[in-house]
């Protein structure tokens, strides 16, 4: 019986302790698995050491999905954390649980993804639209201003790269040399479906083993690569110029060998790091931008060693490390 | 000794929620913590209903998460078509009890096993899902129905929970009565009990049947509904792996998959022990994969007692 | 005759209650000795302190003058002890072979000759090695089990109603096998219910009551009443009660069988004649709405929902749409009564109550349906004498209260005991149901084989 309360105390004990911590942000993810989120929690963890501040990284129990994410945000409402840094699943089902943290004097900073709502405190996340506009830059310097150029897009209804598709066409749209002669393909999420629809987009402009397209520019991981397997199988790659977006070492692999000239890279560990930035700027008072671009990077062969892209590429691992 | 047996998940309830509370007292105790409780268990209480009929008369149901996820579908597609909330409450429990008779069907007409069927219709209705919401989730119009399980707003505070919850709970008097005190209710204890026994007793063992597994699927299209109350949208790829939690919060709640054992309450206690570890960990701030072990372990040496406290209740 | 196996002031107690106190057990080398008594008597657990799974609280066993102590049923096995139960315990998807050497491999070369000489002793060398288990009749199943006790040595075998499951020819054939084994020196523990076959096969016959040795005598100085009185420790007067019964009109006929009010009628015939075939077509013919209850001979497969309780079971075909608990508990512990079912409450597990008042429970349900025709398949297999009793006597109420009682048996004295008239099935054809007075067993077991038989 001594024992018991004596186990009681120290666990009692602890708990207090552990009550009156500083302030405490939870970080939640999409998922814990990949290395986009490891980078993100890298940064996080950096700006809490910079801040004095605890975070908890908490991601739903079973990867992308929606109701495991929303059980994560209504814990930390009830664990009582001082703010919550989200990335949500959902544009719409994540709505009621950050409300519901708002209404308890709970702010919120949103990451990566938007929500249709303007109670949180602030959106950090990349400006796809700036991406995609790099991306044409990019192409069209390749391309030395004229030619004609193919996109492959994602798929519909996804907003982040729609938004990156808008602005690849408008920013190619400004060289008058340069001729957009199909935009309408889909490529979808495996490496399998993007690699298909490569291969139906490229059929009618092959030519006696020559393409009578100039440049490419795909929009995301899946359809990146997809693209360069369809390249590489037809014995055309580094025979067309070719803009991608997002990195995985294959694909530095191909911008190493030329079979690519540029990689449009968004930065997970700026976004981690800014997110709980901004939310001790927010705790503490003092005014935060309603909208914090994370800025993308473009990665190209001759840029690829230098210390500003290798820090954008490499944080995650070594943070972690 | 009957008592014990019964109390045998509560006690377990009580365990794992005042370790919790004792190592945080500020957060785990609070009633808002309660209500987050009981709100995040309303879900797979609700199925664990339909489960706790469909394990106690012996069979099994796999196919529960994916009906969730089209029963989500199917009231949000009825509110975009501008269909009214009822009309998508009754579309979704009726697309359920659809699945759970055609699954009894097959089972008692072709005699195959319902481990077997309801593996099938896993992957079946999971697809019937997804194409419906043409593998996109469908956006709905707000409705009363986002209510149901939603944070009670301040002047609704007198109702404790949400009234899914209230929903769930009264549904539960009703299953518990109807197993006890009628006679449908002892049919499905017979089946579980001794199949060929209840055939020579002359219970109609595949009407009973079928309409369990019906029951069992109407069950979770409700669930289906408090789902969609949550996420606000109908989402195909929701619940994934759900059926395993049902599963297993039935059978800690003393259920037997071999049949003919089995209780609302416990079911209901087994649940909410599932929401409480989950939670507990979560508050903590413990890593997924902590979190996964001491599930799983938990769920092991919770049933692995009951049944080493079962035998010695028949020993002595 | 040397005594192979002594047990001596054997004592065990489960708790408060005692087992076996101060049991000695002797069985001498080429004897069989036969260990009766009702269930519950002790007998199940004198015989798991002889194999090693009990470890008794006091006493000594011997085999051959030397101590004997198992701690495990591997150290019986392996000191020549060897169990067969009712239930065979054989892998059905292993060969013959296999089976004999389950759990005791030998040297791979020596296998085969060793299994075919046991079977050879057993005097069935025609018996394939190859052949599956699961293919194999019942008693020949048995067979296996004998020739694994053989081929492992064994000194002492001890055999637990091993007949319940075989018919006539097939029992002769067993005590055919016995005999020989008696004749190569060992020692024979032989169990059964089935009093008749005790005198027909055993040497000494010894009777346990309350974990208590009550008689001990060559079977020749052995009377079939003054083993009941012995077993149960009150006279049991008339073990097959017949009051005076007259038959009705028919109600029934079916291949042939007129089934009357106020009379049973007996099927007799070998497993697999056809005999459960018959009542099951019955019965799906007319079922509870239609007043007729059946009991089925399998117990725990079918029969009863063993996991269940009691008060379910009984009430099972004929509940209402709400069902109080109260009321089915009153209806249920009427007929447990009626019927001296040793039980707790209404609502114990089934599987807690011993066979003989588990088959109450099935005969129970049918007097709760107020049943008009009564289908029994098998009703007393397996079961204590008390309650054998018990299940005739009901019989007998049920056939003088007007109801019409169909009974299939393969244990011609209970049948010749209980019936008006028996018919006799052979190879899926029912003969004609002629009145017990006109009826022997010698005959009866001639029509069966097809030999002889009615016109």
């Amino acid at each position: 019986m001594q024992r018991f309360a004596w186990w009681l105390g120290v666990v009692t004990m602890a708990g207090s302790v552990w009550a009156q911590e500083p302030t405490t942000i939870a970080v939640i993810p999409k998922g814990t698995t990949h290395e986009f989120w490891k980078a993100i929690h890298a940064g996080a963890r950096k700006a809490a050491e910079e801040t004095g501040v605890n975070i908890i990284w908490k991601g739903p129990l079973r990867e992308d999905n929606r109701e495991e994410q929303i059980k994560v945000v209504e814990d930390m409402i009830v664990r009582k954390v001082n703010g919550i840094v989200l990335a949500p699943l959902d544009d719409t089902a994540l709505r009621a649980p950050v409300h519901d943290a708002v209404r308890r004097g709970i702010p919120v900073v949103i990451i990566d993804s938007d929500l249709k709502s303007d109670r949180y405190v602030s959106f950090v996340a990349t400006d796809n639209r700036e991406g995609g506009r790099r991306g044409a830059q990019r192409l069209a310097e390749v391309l030395g201003g004229k030619g004609r150029v193919v996109m492959l897009r994602y798929a519909e209804g996804s907003a982040s790269t729609m938004n990156r598709e808008e602005g690849f066409l408008e920013e190619i749209r400004k060289h008058p040399g340069i001729e957009v002669v199909s935009a309408n393909q889909y490529g979808g999420a495996t490496t399998e479906t993007a690699y298909r629809a490569s291969e139906n987009l490229l059929a009618p402009y092959k030519k006696d083993g020559q393409l009578t397209i100039d440049g490419i520019f795909c929009v995301n991981e899946s359809t990146t690569f997809g693209m360069l397997r369809a390249l590489q199988d037809g014995g055309l790659a580094g025979k067309v110029r070719f803009v991608g977006f997002d990195v995985s070492p294959k694909l530095l692999e191909a911008l190493q060998a030329g079979q690519m000239d540029g990689l449009v890279v968004q930065n997970p560990y700026r976004m981690g790091y800014l997110g709980v930035k901004t939310m001790v700027a927010h705790l503490r008072g003092e005014p935060v931008e309603k909208r914090i671009d994370t800025g993308v990077a473009l990665v190209t062969r001759e840029n690829l060693d230098t210390p500003e892209i290798q820090a954008v590429l490499r944080p995650a691992l070594e943070a972690l490390r | 000794m009957r008592w014990v047996g019964r109390l045998g998940p509560v006690i377990g309830l009580v365990v794992v929620y005042g370790l919790f509370a004792l190592i945080a007292p500020e957060s785990f105790t609070t009633v808002r913590n309660l209500e987050t409780i009981a709100r995040q268990t309303a879900i797979v209480g609700m199925a664990a209903l339909g489960m706790t009929l469909i394990i106690v008369m012996g069979g099994i149901d796999l196919s529960v998460g994916s009906t969730v996820a089209l029963s989500t579908v199917v009231v949000a597609g009825w509110l975009q078509a501008g269909g009214s909330p009822w009309g998508a409450m009754v579309a979704g429990v009726a697309a359920g009890g659809l699945v759970g008779a055609v699954n009894g069907v097959v089972i008692t007409r072709l005699r195959v096993v319902p481990f077997i069927v309801t593996l099938g219709s896993l992957l079946v209705v999971r697809g019937v899902a997804k194409g419906l919401a043409r593998e996109q989730k469908i956006d709905a119009p707000a409705s009363w129905l986002e209510e149901l399980l939603a944070v009670l707003p301040d002047e609704q505070r007198w109702m404790v929970v949400p009234p899914g919850v209230w929903l769930m709970l009264a549904l539960a008097v009703l299953v518990a009565v109807g197993l006890r005190f009628t006679r449908f209710g002892k049919h499905t204890i017979a089946i579980g009990s001794n199949e060929a026994t209840a055939r020579l007793c002359g219970v109609a063992v595949e009407r009973v049947k079928t309409l369990v597994y019906t029951v069992g699927g109407a069950f979770a299209g409700l669930a289906g509904v408090l789902q969609f109350s949550r996420l606000t949208v109908g989402d195909p790829t929701v619940a994934l792996g759900l059926e395993l939690d049902v599963i297993a919060a039935v059978v800690i709640g003393g259920g037997s998959l071999a049949g003919g054992e089995g209780s609302v309450w416990g079911s209901l206690v087994g649940a909410l022990i599932m929401t409480v570890i989950r939670s507990g960990c979560s508050q903590m701030g413990l890593p997924n994969w902590v979190q996964e072990i001491v599930t799983g372990g938990i769920i092991v040496a919770a049933v692995a007692l009951d049944r080493l406290r079962h035998r010695r209740a028949l020993a002595t | 005759m040397s005594v192979r196996l002594r047990m001596q002031g054997i004592s065990k107690r489960f708790g408060a209650t005692v087992a076996l106190r101060e049991v000695s057990f002797e069985a001498p080398a080429g004897t069989v000795v036969a260990l009766v008594g009702e269930n519950g008597a002790g007998k199940s657990t004198l015989m798991k302190v002889l194999s090693g799974a009990v470890r008794p609280d006091a006493g000594t066993m011997e085999l051959d003058g030397q101590p004997y102590r198992p701690r495990h049923p591997l150290d019986g096995r392996r000191a020549g002890v060897a169990m067969i139960y009712q239930e065979l315990a054989l892998a059905p998807h292993l060969s013959v072979l296999d089976n004999i050497w389950l759990g005791n491999e030998p040297r791979y070369r020596e296998r085969r000759r060793h299994a075919a000489a046991a079977l050879a002793e057993l005097g069935h060398a025609e018996l394939s090695l190859d052949a599956r288990v699961g293919e194999l009749s019942v008693a020949e199943q048995q067979m296996v089990e004998l020739a694994r006790a053989v081929a492992t040595d064994c000194r002492v075998l001890v055999l637990d109603e091993p007949t319940s499951t075989l018919t006539r020819p097939d029992v002769e054939r067993l005590f055919g096998l016995i005999r020989r084994l008696k004749a190569g020196g060992r020692a024979v523990v032989y169990i059964s219910h089935f009093l008749e076959e005790v005198t027909e096969i055993a040497d000494r016959v010894v009777v346990l009551r309350d974990g208590e040795v009550v008689g001990e005598r060559p079977t020749a100085e052995w009377t079939i009443p003054a083993l009941v009185a012995a077993m149960v420790g009150r006279e049991v007067r008339e073990l097959y009660p017949r009051s005076a019964r007259t038959p009705g009109e028919v109600v029934w006929e079916v291949d042939g069988l007129a089934v009357r009010r106020g009379e049973v009628v007996g099927i007799a015939g070998l497993i697999g004649a056809g005999r459960t075939e018959l009542l099951r077509r019955m019965f799906a013919q007319r079922n509870w709405r239609a007043r007729v209850g059946m009991v089925s001979e399998d117990r725990g497969r079918e029969g009863l929902a063993v996991r269940w309780t009691a008060a379910d079971n009984v009430t099972l075909p004929r509940l209402p749409w709400w069902v109080w608990p109260r009321q089915q508990a009153a209806r249920a512990g009427r007929w447990l009564a009626e019927l001296s079912v040793k039980c707790r409450s209404p609502w114990q597990r089934v599987s807690e109550l011993s066979g003989g008042n588990q088959q109450k429970l099935a005969v129970a349900r049918l007097l709760d349906a107020e049943v008009e025709v009564w289908l029994l398949d098998e009703p007393t297999r397996g079961i204590d004498v008390a309650s054998k009793a018990e299940i005739y006597r009901r019989l007998d109420d049920a056939a003088r209260a007007g109801k019409a009682v169909v009974m299939v048996s393969s244990y011609l004295p209970e049948l010749l005991g209980v019936c008006d008239r028996v018919a006799v099935m052979c190879r899926g054809r029912l003969g004609a149901a002629r009145p017990v007075g006109e009826r022997n067993e010698h005959e009866i077991m001639l029509e069966a084989t097809g030999v002889g038989g009615a016109p």
